[in-house]
């Protein structure tokens, strides 16, 4: 493992700790313009929190592609309608 | 399904009356978004297929009785919840929340060059593998939110808490995830 290099930087008036609690309202469009603003000054200004919000990011963006309407498999559904055909 | 395929309220209004294939069009309409649900918060594929049954068996007896408050999707899915934490239910137990920074530091926040987390993140196996070493709970808070597409208010109401602490628990899920992602070999 890497050592972090944990310098809670102070960049577009937040602290890296503040916007690492920030990203989740930020990738689901929840901030303020003005908290936007201010999350997206910092991420420009840190390559820290630049690599960690992208790596988080893209992260839920691949949960949300998990999402593949597969179909129901053949031997669950003959095994239900036994179950609803049981009294 | 074509233009000429029945609406969602047909078919419950035709599987309350009893129709088979209504009821199966339903099964074969929302069932994969279950599984997925079941899967995630049993973690298990067995456990899964349990539950997965049990939902539909119990939506089957609670047809009669649904009003259509919500969408159908939102009630099967809250009876499939309902039925894989029974299963779960030996399991418990939750340590203290770790603070967002302690989590970050785990997720790989000030680390160099993780970069290879991105690649698995687009690896579906890879992403399954991190979900299924996260607990439950976390599990289920991921496959409502962000692979099913609830809004934050229909997946704070299913978990019956508020949408501040949905939010919350989100986020630290989400860290947890990357954490997991970030080093496989690492402690849950
Ligand atoms: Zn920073």
């Amino acid at each position: 493992m890497t050592t972090p290099t944990a310098t809670d930087r102070e960049i577009a008036g937040l602290r890296c700790s503040e916007v690492l609690a920030l990203l989740s309202s930020w990738v689901d469009g929840e901030l303020t313009g003005a908290q936007r603003g201010a999350v997206e000054g910092h991420v420009r200004g840190c390559d820290v929190c630049e690599r960690f919000g992208g790596r988080f990011a893209a992260m839920v963006q691949a949960i949300r592609a998990l999402a593949s309407d597969d179909d129901v498999a053949p031997a669950s559904l003959e095994q239900l309608r036994q179950r609803l055909r049981a009294p | 399904m074509s233009g000429l395929a029945p609406s969602e309220d047909d078919l419950i209004a035709a599987a309350r009356g009893g129709d088979a294939a209504a009821f199966e069009a339903i099964v074969r309409l929302h069932g994969p978004a279950m599984r997925r649900v079941a899967r995630a918060i049993t973690g298990d594929d067995a456990l899964a297929d349990d539950a997965w049954q049990d939902a539909f068996v119990a939506a089957h007896r609670a047809l009669a009785g649904y009003r259509g408050q919500g969408s159908l999707r939102a009630w099967l899915l809250a009876i499939v919840r309902n039925a894989a934490r029974k299963l779960l239910r030996e399991r418990s137990g939750h340590d203290d929340e770790p603070e967002v920074f302690t989590l970050g530091l785990a997720a790989g926040w000030g680390e160099a060059s993780p970069e290879d987390v991105a690649v698995a993140s687009r690896d579906r196996a890879q992403l399954w593998a991190a979900l299924d070493r996260l607990e439950p709970d976390d599990r289920e808070l991921l496959v409502l939110r962000d692979l099913e597409g609830q809004s934050g208010d229909e997946v704070a109401a299913a978990l019956g808490i508020a949408l501040s602490a949905m939010k919350s628990r989100l986020h630290r899920a989400r860290l947890r995830l990357l954490a997991a992602l970030t080093h496989p070999g690492g402690p849950r």
